[in-house]
């Protein structure tokens, strides 16, 4: 099917297949894009004629044909000469007066591992889904939605054209929209994806008024254009317009990526159901922001204050996001700060030219937080849709298999040595010190962040695993699943299950073979995936990214395989020591979190408050639109506009009334008024011009 | 001839319609127009992107008066023609759907507003722009009176003064230009011909009086506040089947003038009041943005919406720079397509619902969730969501402002996130939550479909190839400014405004008259 798409393209006009090596063959990469898109529009258009639960299936399907076209995409790059590492492939889409808006797919190392994260991660999420949604009356719904957002992320991370990119990114953010408002009968997850929807076009401005600079400085909107320029020291300079294009790249960055201040938009977008949370607001989407500065990373190192903004609102982040999560008390929303706390040390590795770091934290973050978010479905499936870990407690004996994988995730995130994120979170903060200068506090920081990460992690852990168990442990010990009242977690407000709310009927790991093929693929990769990049013995991810990187000036600022272990050795400690906290905390002496809070109720609150960021918004923002709104309505809209009118109205209305006796009497002296006034001109004129 | 024979399908269509019985006009007249797809699909197809000015008709009409019949299809008008073609098949296949009282005037005011506006579209000569423009109005004055609800006539009044006000303005302005310009260039016969008075322009100060009467005129139709005072009113009382073509396509008309006669003609004044018309347009796009989300009507939600859209419209035509005219032509089409299935969604929703407040609506998609996921991509291409042609018409919008203009540009952009705003909000607060409408609400039925579905196909098929259209109006985007002279890259000197423009020489030959087919002004031809 995908092979038949290159000619139709053709014959629509302009398209070029412009590749640089003979072997380039696009291919793989339209087939890698069209394949989630004719899975979406096979089901949508479909999903009623086909049998009732295949939507599940053409879904996974189409995904898993994806990830095997990166794949071959990553084998065909793989086989080309290193300087020409890429295929572009394209047509003239909305081209011309100079503005060279073209549909071009752009496929080099760092794309192409972009899309074999986001289409393996996104395969495994889809099976995942197919056993948790059983029950949901929207199961097709989802499952288009769900292809829609695949096809939109690759569309992100394959566009060859800045204004492309701006396409993807935006479908990225209408496809998370639509799913965090999937149980859209839920008022509180509308007002959350109207939320997210506005937040996400705020930064699709950013790096639309970015395009425009880079174009106007440029004359072009090809990114491989771009790069090019951006990356010859000696047509481009560093300037104050490159610095103002990427603070405003920074802008939709921040805005997808849920880095502060455009961030508020995350928790609660975890409205949306948990397969969703775990593909889109943990695994894929909301690292795009990584990926952009990745991918224009010529320019935040032509800016040095671009770069460091990024580095320092990134370490603000993840700060902000972790401290947050210590208090949080609904099970999604603290793994949701965990991700922005997460993405925070992305940001803080690619702003701080760790690009390789940067991307491998990004696939090891996929992995592990998709697989806890998995099993926290599995386990708010098991407490009947209930997300308050307060109301949790000793489900370790009921779930086994999924109290397994949480704790795999809990502890990769938490940076336990030699699972994944040690070695990705580590590489990172070593890469920031050897920078030093401004960046040496900032890898403190990082180091404070990773104290507080394993804290929490493993907190949610003993929350919900351990401890007395709840009614409902005691229940499926038994081998009975709960049957919750359905109510929303957000509000208690009662539920109708005829549109959602995980349906009828929940699903749990532990009796699902679809949700536990998923879980324990991503738990198996969570604890081996750190191999390929092990300081001094591996380096796979800095290896095949190499091409992308070759003209970076930071080449020189790696740290060397001495310092690497090193940090690998105190982080490793690090992580040790917030894990044994937890313990501390929540065996040796239970109760001494409960007598901090009380002994600090303001630091409590502002942190149960995610740091009333809320609030202040409300007040900057929502209430002048509000004062803006009432002003137009009430004063310029009745007095200004209307009172000039109405007066002459009235006038007309007094005249008029006194011929309303005919019908359409008014009309017709309109009428009349038109022909006998425009005469009256024409004559008049027509005179004067003699 | 055959321009000729397009403007006077219609009324040709509707006058073969009201010889059938009453209840069978409706749908004569239906096929009628769908006759008009037929004849305007080879006009696009052979469009040429090289030549200017296309089947060109030019005739003497009232010599005496300077007055000639003439016509001619160009980059500028071509889409809107198309558009007002789509509207109105539209718009009369939805009226015909429903009983009607008077059916025969009804349809025969529908065609005579078709003819008219198609007429203004395509005239080459001032005062028969004027002419068609003042007569599409008539029908619409009646078609809103009498066949409107809530309290029709009242906002007939108010849409008549405002119009009436507007076309007066206009037409005395454009007899003083024609006027002027032969008394300023000593040329004996008074010609009102696009072409003659683009090759003698009027001097500056009789421009800036001039481009007054035609603002005003213009900026009532697009609307622009604060001459917006007619609209909710209007639209509150039209029929749909009126409001559809009212909304689509007359309001572009006020936008088609400016790029049409006023940058050409009056160059000097439209750089003299290049400020002003910046600043009504970014107001224009904040007010009707801000507006739009306040509203409980779905109705004036599209209003206030189209306010800011407009908005966006004058300022790619005032920004100065071709890429932002090209980008108000791009969105004066897409914005035209939208509104039509916008005003078929609310209708649809309307039914259901039992009234045009969103009060009274709410949760409808769950017993329609085809509707909702049309109305999804109609609402989404309204917001100029990235992948729409709408976001090509805006990126190219915005990149004209921020080279020509980049204070304004910059203060437009707060409209690109205010309309997310305020389109799902509309989508939400119809089709989300748990609403009073849920109850009512059943699936797009197949007749309904048939109408929805060109409106989605023709935005999808934009979306996915923009450069079908993109590289038919580039050309004429590029020559819209011709006669505006730029100093240096940006910014405009007031200077020259002032200055005594009786030189023509000074100004390129322009828009839209290829030497070879019309090898002389009538002006020359005269003398």
């Amino acid at each position: 099917m995908t092979n038949a798409v290159t000619p139709l393209l053709a014959h629509v006009g302009h398209f070029t297949q412009v590749t640089t090596s003979p072997m380039g063959d696009a291919a793989p990469v339209w087939a890698l894009l069209l394949a989630p898109l004719a899975g979406s529009l096979l089901i949508a258009l479909g999903h009623r004629r086909l049998p009732e639960r295949a939507a599940g299936w053409i879904g996974t399907a189409a995904i898993f044909v994806a990830f095997g076209a990166a794949v071959a995409c990553f084998f065909e790059l793989q086989g080309m000469d290193a300087e020409s590492r890429h295929i572009l492939s394209g047509y003239a889409y909305a081209q011309s007066l100079g503005v060279d808006f073209r549909f071009d797919l752009y496929a080099d190392p760092l794309s192409v591992f972009m899309a074999l994260v986001v289409s393996g991660v996104s395969a495994l999420i889809h099976l995942y889904s197919v056993a948790y949604m059983r029950s949901d009356q929207g199961y097709g719904r989802f499952f288009a939605y769900l292809n829609f957002f695949v096809f939109s992320m690759l569309l992100l991370v394959l566009a060859g054209n800045l204004a492309l990119l701006v396409i993807g990114w935006a479908f990225v953010g209408a496809a998370s929209y639509l799913l965090i408002s999937f149980w859209y009968r839920r008022a509180t997850a509308t007002a959350a994806g109207i939320k997210a929807f506005v937040i996400n076009v705020i930064g699709d401005v950013g790096i639309v008024v970015a395009a425009f600079l880079l174009w106007r400085e440029l004359n072009t909107l090809s990114i491989p254009q771009l790069l090019a320029a951006a990356s010859d020291p000696f047509s481009v300079t560093p300037s104050a317009t490159f610095t103002a294009a990427a603070l405003l790249l920074l802008v939709g960055a921040f805005a997808k990526s849920a880095q502060v201040p455009l961030h508020t938009w995350l928790p609660d977008a975890m409205e949306g159901p948990t397969p969703v949370s775990a593909l889109i607001h943990a695994a894929t989407m909301v690292t795009a922001g990584v990926y952009l500065i990745a991918r224009f990373f010529p320019f935040f190192e032509l800016s040095k204050t671009a770069a460091l903004t990024a580095a320092i609102l990134g370490t603000a982040t993840l700060l902000i996001a972790a401290t947050t999560a210590l208090v949080q008390t609904d099970l999604k929303r603290i793994i949701a700060y965990s991700t922005m706390s997460q993405i925070g040390y992305m940001i803080v590795g690619v702003s701080a030219a760790a690009y390789g770091a940067g991307m491998f934290h990004l696939m090891t973050h996929a992995f592990f937080k998709a697989l806890l978010f998995m099993a926290a479905g599995s386990v708010i499936g098991a407490m009947g849709g209930v997300q308050d870990v307060r109301r949790m407690g000793g489900l370790r004996k009921a779930m086994p298999f999924t109290y397994v994988t949480f704790l795999i995730g809990a502890l990769t995130l938490a940076g336990l040595p030699l699972l994944s994120g040690f070695f990705s979170k580590d590489e990172i903060i070593s890469y920031t010190f050897n920078r030093g200068g401004a960046y040496a506090p900032i890898a403190i920081a990082l180091y404070l962040g990773a104290i507080l990460t394993a804290f929490y992690s493993m907190r949610a852990v003993f929350l919900v695993f351990h401890g007395e168990p709840c009614e409902e442990a005691r229940e499926l010990e038994t081998g009975h699943l709960h049957h919750g009242e359905h109510a929303n977690p957000a509000t208690g407000e009662a539920e109708d299950t005829d549109v959602g709310f995980p349906g009828a009927d929940h699903h749990i790991a532990e009796r699902e073979p679809e949700m536990k093929v998923a879980m324990g693929v991503l738990a198996l990769l969570s604890v081996v995936a750190g191999v390929i990049q092990v300081p001094g013995v591996t380096h796979a991810v800095d290896a095949f990214l190499e091409p992308t990187f070759a003209s970076s000036r930071y080449l020189d600022t790696a740290p060397g395989t001495g310092a690497e272990q090193l940090g690998l050795a105190i982080g490793g400690v690090i992580a040790l020591v917030g894990i044994a906290l937890a313990v501390f905390a929540y065996f040796k002496r239970r109760g001494i979190t409960e007598t901090l809070a009380r002994r600090m109720p303001r630091a409590h609150a502002t942190l149960s408050n995610a740091w009333y960021f809320d609030a202040i918004y409300d007040v900057l923002i929502v209430r002048y639109v509000r004062a803006l709104q009432s002003l137009s309505t009430r004063v310029l809209e009745r007095f200004v506009v209307n009172g000039i009118v109405d007066g002459t109205t009235g006038l007309v209305r007094l005249v008029g009334g006194r011929i309303r006796a005919l019908q359409a009497g008014l009309a017709r002296v309109y009428a009349a008024s038109i022909v006998l006034g425009v005469a009256a001109m024409v004559f008049y004129f027509y005179l004067a011009a003699r | 001839m055959s321009l000729t024979l397009l403007i006077f399908l219609p009324l040709a269509g509707a006058i073969f319609a009201i010889c059938f019985p009453r209840k069978q006009v409706g749908t004569i007249a239906a096929f009628a127009t769908l006759l008009q797809v037929g004849f305007i699909i080879p006009v696009l197809l052979n469009f040429e992107t090289s030549v200017s000015l296309q089947q060109a008709v030019d005739n003497w009409w009232i010599r005496e008066l300077g007055i000639s019949y003439s016509l001619g299809l160009d980059g500028l008008n071509v889409f809107m023609v198309a558009l007002t073609v789509f509207a109105w098949v539209i718009a009369t296949i939805a009226a015909s759907r429903r009983k009607v009282d008077n059916p025969r005037t009804y349809f025969a005011l529908l065609a005579l507003a078709e003819t008219g506006t198609l007429g203004a579209f395509l005239a080459q000569d001032l005062i028969l722009f004027i002419l068609f423009f003042d007569l599409l109005l008539i029908p619409f004055y009646f078609l809103i009176g009498i066949w409107g609800q809530r309290r029709p006539r009242a906002a007939t009044a108010k849409f008549m003064i405002y119009t009436l006000a507007g076309s007066l303005l206009m037409f005395a302005s454009a007899i003083a230009m024609a006027h002027i310009s032969a008394v300023q260039h000593d040329i004996g016969q008074v010609s009102f011909a696009f072409e003659d008075l683009v090759q003698n322009p009027v001097s500056g100060g009789a421009q800036n009086w001039i481009f007054l009467g035609f603002a005003v005129a213009l900026l009532i139709k697009m609307p622009l506040p604060p001459f917006h005072g007619w609209m909710p009113d209007t639209y509150r009382a039209a029929p749909l089947p009126v409001l559809i073509p009212l909304s689509a396509v007359v309001a572009k008309l006020g936008a088609y003038g400016l790029l049409r006669v006023v940058l050409p003609t009056l160059p000097l004044a439209a750089q003299h009041f290049q400020d002003l018309m910046l600043v009504l347009a970014v107001i224009g796009i904040v007010y009707g943005s801000v507006m739009a989300f306040s509203q409980d009507d779905a109705r004036l939600v599209v209003g206030y919406s189209s306010i800011a859209q407009i908005g966006f419209v004058a300022l790619g035509i005032f920004a100065f720079d071709d890429k932002g005219v090209q980008g108000a032509m791009l969105q004066m089409l897409n914005h035209g397509i939208v509104v039509v299935g916008l005003f078929l969604v609310i209708g649809f929703l309307a039914e259901r619902a039992g009234s045009d407040s969103l009060s009274r609506m709410g949760g409808l998609a769950k017993s329609a969730p085809l509707l909702a996921a049309l109305f999804l991509v109609i609402s989404l291409a309204t917001l100029a969501m990235p992948g729409s042609a709408n976001f090509v018409g805006e990126l190219y919008i915005l990149f004209g402002a921020f080279d020509g203009a980049f204070a304004y540009g910059a203060v437009a952009t707060a409209g690109v996130v205010l309309a997310a705003v305020y389109m799902i909000r509309f989508y939400q607060r119809t089709m989300h939550g748990r609403g009073p409408g849920e109850g009512r609400s059943r699936e797009i039925e197949s007749d309904e479909l048939g109408l929805l579905a060109p409106a989605v196909l023709v935005v999808l098929a934009l979306a996915v190839y923009p450069q079908f259209v993109v590289k038919r109006i580039a050309p004429a985007a590029d020559s819209a400014l011709t006669a505006i002279q730029l100093p240096g890259a940006s910014g405009v000197s007031k200077q020259s405004v002032d200055g005594d423009a009786g030189e023509p020489a000074a100004r390129k030959n322009d828009s839209g008259a290829p030497a070879a087919k019309r090898p002389s002004t009538k002006g020359e031809r005269t003398r």
